[in-house]
């Protein structure tokens, strides 16, 4: 009893923390359908075909970094669809092909976002109300403020602006990877800064976090301004990937936008998981779109697809927490 | 009537359990007793059905049984009354008690008048009053209790376990809980009771299992063990003294008073209360459960908001406190809820030492993790925290070294007060040990500590000052030796002034 630590022993092998197993399952499946893909395809592996699928995640996964942050706190971003569509509108119709209004705009489109985002933020610390209800309500309101401003796609923009999405850098698009470089900062952020830190501790319990003197609202607002900022860094992506922005181009982006946060292995309840899982769960899900465009599979069956993965995905999630 | 003999059970790293054995009779209440880690939880998973031994019998009326889960044990009637009760909050008491088995009309609607003739029967023969149409939400936690029983009972248990049942309730709650026991007892119901308080064994158990390392230890009868035999078994060495001395010289009179509450009311749970907490000493604040007290220390830390009166800290009197200020202020608050409340379960060590302290391992905008490993590695040793490193995850430890890993947080920011909220709850006999030496040593660096507690030998033999509240309000202040278990119950039960 000289020690209590217990140093002297022959190493126990660790159990896989939740994180390195949940990369270990995406890896898996993602290993599955290029497997697959490389049987009924040889173009799939081919380089172009991978440097799509990059491509391809590049929105979702920018939209889900915002609703992660969100959702590991506990709460929830469900206006972040509106809202792309709200500024997408903005960007291209107040751009209108004028290259000197890019800069002007693009700034202003983000400052919108993340001020819709704070506000959100403030709802949910003011009004004490379920961020669901709050994020919903302002969804709501944006819709109706972007269907005032059009109905119809509108403006457009000028030459080069595309790069944003079509450019490339070494075969990858510049897009992809600027996205890619936001998610390790992000990552980085979480796991090295004390708001990091705060931000899973509020998710973890809030009432521990007030009692460990963080500053709950402050962190709270935060992540639903950050939330605002990446859908705005979206809505500006996709007017650059379709040339205008369109007044529905949002919608789907609500709900699909949890997705990749609950396939990546963050817990709805908030306090567990990791962004980087997030991007792992957006690429995991562009991949999977590919294969099935390559075997001619019908739209509505790649969402029926897509809906088993998240049931299996969360199905195999609970499983580990039992047996935790 | 169940015979567990020979049972060992191996989880990765640790053998929970080598050659176990456990006698239960009919008709007997069987005391489980060990310090935290020792096996219970593992032997009491065995025999529910929740977890297969790795190897070993268990016998159920001589013969032998293999759970294929906890329902095939149910089925057998075996029931454990876990610690965390499950009931549905917006159910009824009658439904809460027939869930998933609710009697039927005979066009197959549920029966909620039968349910509740059923459920009223139970209540009666538990000896309890409680409406059967109540939500569960509305019950006190010792009428949860009383349900969760009445849950087992529809299942005419055999067996009946109880996980530290009295953990969550106090005083009279206690005595109604043990003659309700007696009574099942009486009617042929066996009993295993497992509980941290040894008083409790005395008082109401028939005969004592004692295990250890996983291992047993000796089984008795309770009326020819001592308390001092009982915990040198359990310890496996003689605790010549639980309790740390008070040390010389130290005046309670004179010692310079760090914290001064006036007034403080909370809602109805805390109706004006005025108060001192002098440096190096050790305050009590003694009470019966939902008198008050739990509320009063987290107004004073600024966890709940005061609805009058005020705190002077530091030289400066405050109406407001919000728990940043108080941290900034010189207070640390180890709450009761260590689970939900204290620890990020899912945190290191390292992480869940610096939580209220992140500003002191930031360099810049990162944080420090070389830093911050330091800092845990000086409080695992000067603290004998007993894990692998600042690397461990605190959801695996026992519930006294995750209880050391709280007090090492808050060591670092009290200079002034440490608040201590049922410190040693669900904290085996050896490690209760260390944390009163943990907290006779931060008060003396001059740090006033207030102390709740509901075990009175604990409350008394570690106050050096004792304020006890009944109902919201103080009812008395007992110094040194006026500190007496007798004084105590006195002022925290006696009757309703009158008005």
């Amino acid at each position: 009893m000289s020690s209590t630590t217990i140093s002297g022993k022959p190493a126990v092998r660790r159990p896989l923390t939740p994180a390195t197993a949940r990369f270990l399952m995406i890896g898996m499946l993602m290993a599955i359908i290029v497997a697959i893909g490389a049987l009924v395809a040889d173009r799939f592996l081919r380089p172009a075909n991978l440097a799509n699928v990059f491509e391809q995640a590049t929105d979702l996964a920018l939209v889900a970094l915002g609703q992660s942050l969100t959702v590991l706190t506990g709460g929830i971003d469900l206006s972040v669809g509106s809202l792309i569509s709200l500024l997408s509108v903005l960007t291209s119709g107040l751009i209108d092909g004028n290259g000197a209004m890019v800069l002007p705009v693009c700034a202003g489109v983000i400052l919108l976002g993340v001020l819709v985002g704070t506000l959100n933020g403030c709802g949910v610390v003011l009004l004490k109300i379920h961020p669901l209800i709050v994020t919903l309500g302002m969804g709501a309101v944006l819709q109706g403020v972007a269907l005032l401003y059009t109905r119809s796609p509108v403006g457009g923009i000028p030459d080069g602006f595309d790069s944003i999405a079509y450019g490339r850098i070494g075969g990858l698009s510049v897009g992809g990877i600027a996205v890619l470089l936001i998610f390790v900062a992000v990552a980085v952020l979480l796991r090295r800064t004390a708001t990091g830190r705060a931000i899973y501790a509020v998710g973890d319990d809030r009432h521990a976090a007030t009692l460990l003197g963080l500053k709950v609202r402050r962190v709270t607002i935060l992540v639903y301004a950050a939330s605002g900022l990446f859908s705005a860094l979206t809505a500006i992506y996709l007017v650059a990937r379709f040339g205008s922005g369109q007044p529905y181009t949002g919608a789907d982006y609500t709900l699909s936008s949890v997705t990749p946060v609950v396939v990546g292995g963050i817990v709805l309840s908030g306090g567990r998981g990791n962004v980087l899982g997030t991007l792992l769960g957006a690429y995991l899900l562009a991949l999977l779109n590919n294969l099935l465009n390559f075997l001619h599979v019908p739209t509505q069956i790649q969402l029926v697809a897509e809906g088993l993965i998240i049931m299996a995905a969360v199905a195999v999630h609970v499983e580990r927490e039992k047996r935790a | 009537m169940l015979l567990v003999s020979g049972v060992s059970k191996s989880f990765p790293g640790v053998r929970a359990l080598s050659d176990m054995q456990l006698e239960v009779r009919e008709g007997e209440i069987h005391a489980l007793v060990g310090e935290n880690g020792a096996g219970k939880s593992t032997l009491t998973k065995i025999i529910a059905g929740v977890q297969p031994p790795d190897t070993g019998e268990l016998r159920l009326d001589g013969k032998p049984v293999h759970w294929s889960g906890p329902a095939a044990a149910k089925a057998a009637g075996i029931h454990v009354i876990y610690q965390e009760f499950v009931l549905f909050p917006h159910l009824s008491v009658a439904e809460n008690i027939f869930v998933g088995a609710m009697p039927r009309t005979r066009l197959g609607l549920l029966d909620h008048a039968a349910a509740e003739r059923s459920a009223a029967a139970l209540m009666a023969r538990l000896g309890v009053s409680i409406d059967p149409r109540r939500p569960a939400s509305e019950l006190s936690v010792a009428d949860q209790q009383m349900v969760e029983i009445a849950k087992a009972l529809v299942e005419r248990p055999k067996l009946l376990i109880l996980d530290e049942p009295t953990a969550v309730i106090a005083g009279k709650e206690v005595e109604a809980l043990f003659e309700r026991l007696r009574r099942l007892r009486d009617e042929g119901v066996a009993i295993i009771y497992i509980s941290h308080r040894l008083e409790e064994i005395f008082e109401i158990c028939d005969r004592v299992t004692v295990v250890k390392d996983g291992q047993w230890v000796a089984t008795t009868p309770v009326s020819e063990v001592t308390r001092d035999r009982l915990v040198s078994l359990m310890v496996g060495r003689d605790v010549a003294q639980l309790f740390p001395p008070r040390p010389a010289g130290l005046d309670a009179a004179t010692a310079p008073v760090v914290l001064r509450a006036e007034n403080v009311r909370v809602g109805h749970r805390v109706r004006g209360v005025s108060l001192e907490l002098r440096g190096g000493l050790i305050t009590g604040l003694a009470g019966m459960v939902g008198a008050g007290r739990s509320e009063l220390a987290m107004a004073l830390f600024g966890g709940l908001s005061m609805d009058g009166g005020s705190v002077t800290i530091g030289g400066a009197t405050y109406t407001r406190m919000i728990p940043a200020r108080a941290i900034a202020l010189g207070m640390g608050f180890v709450t009761e809820d260590r689970k939900s409340e204290g620890l990020a379960m899912l945190q290191d060590v390292g992480a869940n030492i610096s939580a209220a302290t992140l500003h002191d391992v930031t360099s810049g905008p990162f944080l420090d993790r070389a830093r911050e490993r330091t800092m845990a590695q000086a409080d695992i040793a000067g603290y004998r925290i007993a894990c692998r490193g600042p690397g461990n995850a605190v959801s695996t430890m026992s519930g006294g070294n995750q209880q050391k890993v709280l007090i090492a947080r808050w060591a670092h920011t009290c200079s002034r007060v440490l608040i201590l909220d049922e410190p040693t709850r669900g904290v085996d006999v050896g490690a209760r040990t260390e944390i009163y030496r943990i907290m006779r040593e931060i008060a003396a660096r001059g740090v006033a500590i207030l102390m709740i507690s509901s075990e009175l030998p604990e409350i008394v033999g570690m106050s050096d000052r004792l304020y006890v509240m009944r109902e919201g309000v103080l009812t008395g202040l007992l110094e040194r030796d006026g500190i007496t278990e007798e004084r105590v119950v006195d002022l925290a039960t006696h009757a309703r002034q009158a008005a």
